[in-house]
């Protein structure tokens, strides 16, 4: 069947287009405008917008830790409610929830039509993977979690070689399914274990006697030599301290000549400045950025409301959770990294939240390569992800943001640079920073854009003054060829695929992780195995091949 | 192959999911309950009460809520079995009911490290494998004073009327402030949801000083994971209705017993697959039964099912790993998966109210 949307405006950055023209559909792809074949369906969408389906990289979606949120937080109503004004407090909640059907559905009502679930552990991989599996419409990814490991920083304390740590990255990643490697708090979730409540990335680890640095540069090399698509996904030490900045410019700094990812950066723009010692250092963050060219970073904007954080960093959310907002928390010690679950309310009046806030628009505004930055808040830990189509308004309209800060109190502003910044982002940066950029990050290559042999992940928009209203209700989404929704509603909910990566593993290392959990859990590592019979879903998984 | 009955006369399956779909359209307020299943079983119950505008209830909601409880209304560390495994120098058992919570427990923790047993159940301790275990406190009745006691203590606050020698407490916090890696066992399935507060607010303590985790033991019948379903599905744990559309929890009003008893439920799907446990409320009603064990229960429609990770490859909660992880089936038989019986009675529904 070959379908035509016809007359829009097509913003393509991938493929230099911004234009009006029509795409055509046939078998799930995007195809050539046909020599006189013959249209089966064709959409009118003159006057409207159309780019390719969104890409989240980094949004906290399905696992363990994302349940333990969901049962510790009943009144935690929709995202969607928690926008519109309603109380937080009822219980039970009266429409809407948070969960996994709901999930993909408001994904793709804003034109996501692929997500990544940044923080697997691999012990617990195949809840994540089974969880995913319950997600409607979008095609979703994972990454696997190393770096607080007993095995990798034993591997690195006996100075092993380059290519056992890659052999072991591997395992890893195969067994998990996950199609990248993250570290979180590199050795700090390893040092927690020895009552350490600070850890920097010149840090060691007690009893591995391994630097934060170290662990972060074995996984970087690894991840380059593996030739996974996505460069290691980092999430640095002292997150959300003041005077943090200068753990993330020494990350930046070390990332030398290679690739790397620093996640959800805004929670290290912090400074020391001011007459309450914290103040924004967004600029001098932005700054080393635009400079460091190997380097992409996600911004994880904060927004004001309530919201859980959900985190691997268990040394973060032990010493956060008596700012729990409301009084309850489940810090998890446990295995490798371990995590913590906090719920917490970003408050406009709050000078630190205020702070927050700007730093977040100050590195989306400063940083001048809309290939280099990625539209996130860290979904739940700095906004819900239903806050998405606000922050694209602010980010559209500069006026818009003076009329939120005039409303902000004055000496939190302050402390930061943000009234005195004019840009603007276009339509075509939106479309770069949230398509083209992130499939080029993940290496997707059918994805994030509408050139012919792309899959067919579409989404219309229909433009107004109220950008907001836009991104949220999209006219038409597109999976895969399919109309999977229409004015913003979901009128059809099939199930995606998980993508991952298939590096290849030796037959050595097999043998030996089967030796090592013999000895050290008296188990054999079958447990943390995902198979696809399980998933309950045809064909669950798409691999995505290693560079060449 | 899977045997059924149609009231108590053995039927062909087909026929038995036939009828069962029969008796759960009819319904107005179809209770889904038991839940003794693998993950593939949940999920299915799961849609199906999704479907009908179920409740859904797990047999042991009642301890998964005391421990849930604690975490929603106020905060609990935790740490992993395998960490605990590794790691701990230190294993504070509380109460009864342990053993039998994890008849592994001993093998997976007892060897290596220091063991205290508070007030635990006579028949664990006469045992005389567990040599190395010392034990405060006889009497499970006064465990709730000794916990409280013991944090008091640790507070360093004076106290009165200890139902057992202060020294003997005070000497025992002083070990318990002395430990590397401590972690505090217990059974929601016997303690009060206070006591278990006041044994996880201990441990939050302790944190100030030492490293100190809890470590809760699962319920039988896969009750952990069953609630993991129902959080990512729902959003909700369980005791969560679909009757307006969309999940509500209720502890209350969503209690299976309660809500056939009360002669709320019209219908109900008793679903056993880890052995044979028949419901607890009094009331009869139509009732569809997914059971290891036909001659168990009294039903409209019986249908035998596999049990998971015996019959068939199941995902489970694991006690050894406190995680979800498929386990193959042992000794792989014909029979039938809650799961597959359940997702041939929502396609009979489907298809007779397409939505």
């Amino acid at each position: 069947m070959l379908t035509r949307l016809a007359g829009g405006h097509v913003i393509d950055p991938a493929n230099r287009r911004d234009t009006i023209g029509d795409i055509f559909i046939r078998d799930g792809r995007i195809v050539d405008a046909p020599a006189g074949g013959t249209v089966d369906e064709s959409y009118d969408i003159s006057h409207k917008i159309v780019m390719a389906g969104a890409i989240d990289i980094h949004s906290h979606i399905a696992g363990s830790n994302e349940t333990m949120g969901r049962l510790v937080l009943p009144e935690h109503r929709s995202h969607r409610s928690l926008l519109d004004g309603s109380h937080p407090g009822h219980f039970p909640r009266p429409a809407g929830t948070w969960n996994t059907f709901e999930t993909g559905c408001t994904y793709a009502a804003m034109g996501f039509t692929t997500v990544v679930e940044p923080a697997v552990l691999p012990h617990q991989a195949l809840q994540a993977h089974l969880e995913l599996a319950d997600i409607p419409i979008i095609d979703k990814a994972t990454l696997t979690v190393l770096g607080n490991d007993d095995f990798l920083l034993n591997l690195l304390r006996r100075r092993e070689s380059s290519s056992a740590i890659r052999d072991y990255a591997a395992w890893t990643l195969s067994t998990s399914r996950g199609l990248g490697i993250k570290v979180i708090n590199a050795g700090g979730a390893a040092a927690f274990k020895d009552n350490l409540r600070v850890f920097s990335l010149d840090d060691e680890v007690p009893q591995y006697g391994v630097s934060s640095r170290a662990i972060v540069k074995a996984l970087q090399h690894a991840v380059h030599e593996l030739r996974l698509t996505h460069p290691l996904h980092v999430h640095c030490n002292n997150l959300g301290l003041a005077g943090n900045v200068e753990t993330a410019l020494a990350t930046i700094e070390a990332a030398e000549s290679l690739p790397l990812h620093l996640a959800h950066l805004q929670f290290y723009g912090y400074g020391k400045e001011g007459p309450r010692g914290f103040s924004s250092a967004g600029a001098r963050l932005a700054e080393a950025v635009n400079t460091a060219k190997s380097v992409t970073i996600d911004v994880g904007q904060v927004m004001f409301g309530q919201t859980v954080t959900i985190s691997c960093d268990v040394l973060r959310q032990f010493n956060a959770r008596n700012s729990a907002h409301p009084k309850k928390w489940v810090i998890c010690d446990g295995d490798s990294n371990g995590a913590g679950i906090v719920p917490y309310h970003y408050k406009a009046t709050d000078f630190f939240n205020v702070v927050q806030w700007a730093v977040g628009l100050e590195l989306f505004l400063l940083i001048n390569d809309p290939w280099r930055i990625f539209f996130t808040t860290d979904h739940p830990n700095g906004a819900p992800f239903t806050a998405y189509p606000d922050i694209l308004a602010l980010l559209m309209d500069r006026d818009l943001r003076a009329e939120w800060m005039s409303r902000l109190p004055k000496d939190a502003l302050e402390v930061t640079t943000l009234s005195s910044i004019a840009r603007e982002y276009s339509l075509v940066d939106i479309a770069t920073m949230t398509r083209a950029a992130p499939a080029k990050l993940l290496g997707l290559k059918d994805r994030g854009h509408l050139g012919v042999g792309a899959l067919a992940d579409i989404a219309v928009y229909s433009p107004g003054n109220d950008k907001a209203t836009m991104f949220r209700e999209a006219a038409l989404v597109f999976k895969n060829g399919q109309l999977v929704v229409r004015d913003g509603t979901v009128c059809h909910a099939p199930f995606g695929r998980t993508l991952r990566a298939d590096p290849d593993c030796e037959n050595g290392i097999k043998v030996r992780m089967r030796d090592y959990y013999e000895e050290r859990y008296a188990l054999s590592p079958e447990f943390m195995m995902v198979a696809d019979a399980v998933i309950g879903r045809p064909d669950p998984f798409e691999i995505v091949p290693c560079l060449n | 192959m899977g045997e059924a009955w149609i009231r108590g006369k053995s039927a062909p399956l087909d026929d038995a999911i036939a009828e069962a779909a029969n008796i759960v359209a009819g319904s107005r307020q179809p209770v889904i309950a038991g839940l003794g299943t693998d993950v593939a079983g949940a999920r299915a119950a799961i849609r199906l009460a999704r479907l009908v505008g179920g409740v859904v209830d797990h047999m042991h909601s009642d301890a998964l809520l005391r421990d849930l409880d604690v975490m929603r209304e106020a905060g609990m560390m935790v740490t992993m079995p395998t960490e605990a495994h590794v790691r701990a120098d230190f294993l504070l058992l509380v109460g009864p009911g342990l053993i039998e919570a994890w008849p592994a427990l001993p093998e997976r923790l007892f060897a290596k490290r220091r063991i205290v047993w508070l007030c635990p159940d006579a028949a664990a301790i006469s045992a005389s494998t567990y040599k190395n275990v010392a034990v405060v406190g006889d009497n499970p009745a006064e465990l709730p004073a000794i916990v409280a006691l013991v944090r008091a203590r640790c507070a360093g606050r004076p106290v009165a009327n200890a139902p057992i020698a202060l020294a003997t407490i005070d000497a025992f916090v002083a070990e318990l402030k002395r430990v590397r890696f401590g972690v505090a066992v217990w059974s929601a399935a016997r303690h009060d949801g206070l006591t278990i507060e006041m044994l996880c607010g201990l441990v939050n303590d302790l944190n100030a000083a030492t490293r100190f985790s809890g470590l809760p033991l699962a319920s039988a019948d896969n009750a952990a994971a069953v609630q993991q379903v129902a959080g990512w599905m729902t959003g909700y744990p369980l005791r969560t209705g679909f009757g307006r559309g969309v999940p509500e929890h209720d502890p209350w009003r969503f209690e299976a017993s309660r809500l056939v008893d009360s002669g709320e439920a019209d219908c109900a799907v008793w679903i056993s697959a880890y052995g044979a446990r028949p419901p607890a409320w009094k009331r009869d009603l139509p009732l569809v039964a997914l059971t290891g064990d036909p001659n168990t229960i009294r039903s409209h429609v019986t249908i035998t099912v596999g049990r998971p990770g015996l019959d068939h490859d199941a995902v489970e909660h694991l006690a050894t790993t406190g995680t979800l992880a498929t386990v193959s089936a042992r000794q792989p038989e014909a029979a039938a998966s809650v799961a597959s019986v359940l997702d041939k009675i929502i396609t009979k529904l489907s298809a007779a109210h397409p939505c």
